[in-house]
């Protein structure tokens, strides 16, 4: 026995990192396939439901951070999503259609002023609830994308919800920058850091995000019409953009949502390809929504049950009202409005992040409002692909297959 | 079967179009909401749906004159764009959708639609391709029996007249229309029987009827075909141009091609036009101006360009009767210089490299006031 030893692993095994990343991928691609099976619910939800059986709520099987080289993955991932999101931003469509510019402004700062004012109700500081409302009106770009691939969705519905959310997305993130000298004054940080951390976040990430557009597209002109090349060029700046942002500190879903936004629209020329993620983007999106649901904190539901539930009826409704008010005048066809409300119902995966930056800068963001936007954001992970779905799919614009 | 009275030689064109997205220039399956919010505008003739959620069908009033036509088809796609721009939809002509793929098309949710996808299976989505049908009023049904039986001599200048329709599911077909392909799967496809009159015409129609093959004259998918509802004859080869211009040209030459038919009236209908006429269809959909046209009435074999051009030579008097002599001369200078969409379409793909961008200059083209394209 003894001799035999020396060539059999320690006991123990000392799992590598990648075996744990295989396993999630496996784990999510079973967990989505039996709802979706057995329930017909979005895979989506699927994945956030074995992330959260994983988590440290349950199982605890995934505990802290992965690795450098998991990393990657999801923040390629993301990265695709949220560049994908920025470059179906329109502006063309926006000048041509002046009631729709005006109903997706409307959304997000419907959204925002009713967050804020349910929780001013309930006695919150207004500057913390400020910053909570605009962690709010952001819309998961990842779930509405990836719900829309799910269902091969087409049509005004899919077309707005994508429209609004990169438009809520910025919103949020712009409102809550904005917030920042207001928070900094509060903690007598000084005039100068609350007027230069705001520009900085903001100017550097739209800075960011041109020299990305300009060198795609100048790249891509170099390259010429083939979509192999340019996909590899994509994923190349995508990654880019994301590390940049991270080392520079600027706020990473900024810069590649401008990064999108700016190679549709300054692409006078037309030489980007439209595009078409395949497989491939699938697959780092399961491990993604796995991850997320072991992120998810369930824990205060009990506490702040009840305003939770406000906190997330108010949004709805702040997101409905001027979808609703103007969904005929910008050309939505009857009943369409009401859709469209509903399909933007995810919240952001990215408020978590949010929540614990300012959580870290400002320990006065409360611990029970923060406690709040992350029990709503773990409702809203599990019931918010599901509103999605259900938008698209009696709009009509699910592939009847899918 | 009562043919229906209508004024001789009056026209009536319908074209189908393209729907396409702003952010891939694939089709958009947005038919439904464009039609809804177009039943608020003011259009002149008729938008109606078709059996895709991807294409939209402009009807016009009926026209005497070239100009007439032209000017209500112009204001037509004026408001249809200004509409569909509000949606970001594109609107194209073109014989066919240069990439999309047929299996992703879904059916327009009509009773008379499903009932064709039913029948029909996958032949309904492949028929996403666009024509532009012709009507030209008939005093009689005999005068409409005896204008198809000549006219489907002429039918190869229509298809390469209007051809556009190179690339199909992604490849270029080397065909300057490959769309007529699509319609041939269809069982009652083809041409109509040869007979002499109407009341033969309707003598074969009651039968067919009576077999339980056909219910309406809308069932029958010839090129050409009667249409006794309206009085007209159908001609029905021709793939939707780029631009309403085009569209109103063609209808011209039908127009004072029939004028001279029916004055003329110098022969007298040939079976033999129909034995030749798979062969010439082909030579006209695969080579343009360039391909063959056998004449059963000459005996001779032909250059379809150049048998266009001393046809458009011999119509002018009767152009000059009708208000087309301007229309019919544009076409034919058209012919000299080799100019087809299917042309124009190909030289697109060459400068750009990317089918997504022929489909982006083409909706422009739509897109653009009294375009024409060169």
């Amino acid at each position: 026995m003894h001799e035999i030893a020396w060539f059999l692993p320690a006991w123990p095994l000392a799992l590598e990192e990648l075996v744990r990343f295989g396993a999630l991928l496996l784990a999510g691609l079973l967990g989505g396939e039996v709802v979706y099976r057995v329930a017909g619910i979005p895979r989506i939800t699927g994945y956030v439901l074995v992330g959260v059986a994983c988590g440290p709520h349950a199982l605890g099987v995934v505990q802290g951070p992965l690795d450098a080289g998991a990393r990657v993955f999801i923040d390629l991932a993301l990265g695709l999503i949220v560049f994908e999101l920025g470059h179906r931003f329109d502006l063309e469509w926006l000048r041509r259609n002046r009631w729709l510019a005006l109903a997706a402004l409307g959304e997000s700062a419907g959204a925002f002023f009713a967050i804020y004012g349910g929780l001013l109700y309930f006695d919150y500081l207004p500057l913390l609830a400020a910053a909570a409302a605009a962690v709010g009106t952001a819309t998961s770009p990842a779930v509405v994308m990836l719900v829309s691939h799910e269902l091969r969705a087409s049509g005004q519905i899919t077309e707005r919800m994508l429209l609004f959310t990169a438009v809520n997305c910025v919103f949020a993130y712009v409102a809550l920058t904005l917030l920042l000298p207001l928070l900094h004054l509060e903690h007598a940080l000084g005039w100068r850091a609350a007027i230069l951390h705001p520009l900085y976040l903001l100017a550097g990430a739209a800075l960011l995000g041109f020299a990305g557009s300009l060198l795609l597209l100048g790249l891509a002109r170099w390259l010429g019409k083939r979509e192999d090349r340019q996909f590899i060029l994509l994923v190349a700046l995508v990654v880019l953009v994301v590390g940049c942002a991270r080392a520079l500190n600027l706020p990473v879903v900024v810069a590649l949502l401008a990064l999108g936004m700016l190679a549709r629209n300054l692409d006078d020329d037309h030489v980007l390809l439209p595009l078409r993620f395949g497989h491939a983007g699938q697959l780092l999106f399961v491990v993604l929504f796995v991850l997320t649901g072991a992120g998810l904190d369930f824990g205060n539901l009990d506490t702040v049950g009840a305003i939770t539930a406000v906190f997330i009826v108010v949004r709805f409704l702040g997101k409905a009202v001027a979808i609703l008010a103007l969904g005929r005048l910008s050309g939505l066809r009857a009943g369409g409005a009401g859709l469209l409300s509903l399909s933007l119902l995810p919240m952001s995966g990215f408020a978590v992040v949010m929540v614990h930056d300012t959580a870290f800068l400002y320990p006065r963001f409360g611990a029970e409002l923060a406690a709040v936007v992350l029990s709503a954001v773990a409702v809203l992970e599990i019931a918010g692909p599901l509103a999605t779905q259900f938008a698209l799919k009696h709009a009509g614009e699910a592939h009847p297959e899918a | 079967m009562e043919f229906g009275a209508s004024q001789s030689l009056s026209v009536g064109i319908e074209i189908e179009l393209q729907l396409v997205r702003a952010h891939d220039r694939d089709l958009a399956h947005e038919a439904g909401d464009l039609i809804e919010r177009l039943a608020k505008k003011k259009v002149p003739g008729a938008v109606k749906p078709e059996v895709t959620l991807s294409m939209i069908e402009l009807n016009s009033s009926i026209q005497t004159s070239y100009a007439g036509a032209l000017a209500e088809l112009e204001e037509q796609r004026a408001v249809v764009c200004e509409a569909a721009g509000v949606l970001n939809l594109g609107v194209s002509g073109g014989g066919a959708h240069p990439f999309h793929d047929w299996s992703e098309r879904r059916v327009y949710p009509a009773e008379r639609f499903k009932a064709v996808t039913q029948r029909y299976g996958y032949l309904a989505k492949q028929f996403t391709v666009f024509g532009q049908h012709i009507h030209l009023g008939c005093a009689s049904g005999d005068e409409a029996v005896y204008l198809v039986h000549m006219l489907t001599r002429y039918m190869p200048h229509f298809i390469a007249l209007s051809a556009a329709s190179p690339f199909y599911q992604g490849e270029d077909t080397s065909f300057q229309s490959s769309r007529l392909t699509a319609v041939s799967a269809f069982p009652l496809s083809g041409h109509m029987p040869f007979v002499p009159d109407w009341a033969a015409f309707v003598e074969y129609f009651e039968t067919m009827r009576g077999y339980g093959i056909v219910e309406a004259m809308k069932d029958f998918y010839w090129d050409i075909r009667p249409k006794p509802e309206y009085g007209t004859i159908e001609i029905r080869v021709c793939d939707t141009p780029l631009t309403v211009r085009r569209a109103a040209l063609l209808a011209a030459y039908a127009q004072a091609l029939a004028a001279w038919l029916l004055e003329e009236r110098s022969r007298v209908p040939s079976p033999a036009v129909y034995q030749v006429n798979a062969f010439n269809r082909f030579e006209a959909c695969r080579f343009g101006y360039m391909g063959q046209l056998v004449d059963p009435y000459a005996r001779t074999k032909k250059v379809i360009g150049e048998d266009i051009l001393s046809t458009a030579a011999a119509v002018m008097p009767q152009a000059a009767r009708l208000g087309c002599v301007e229309a019919v001369r544009e076409l034919a200078e058209g012919v000299r210089r080799g100019y087809s969409d299917a042309g124009w379409l190909r030289a697109r793909l060459a400068a750009s490299g990317s089918l997504p961008d022929v489909v982006r200059e083409a909706a422009a083209l739509w897109a653009k006031p009294n375009a024409a394209a060169a």
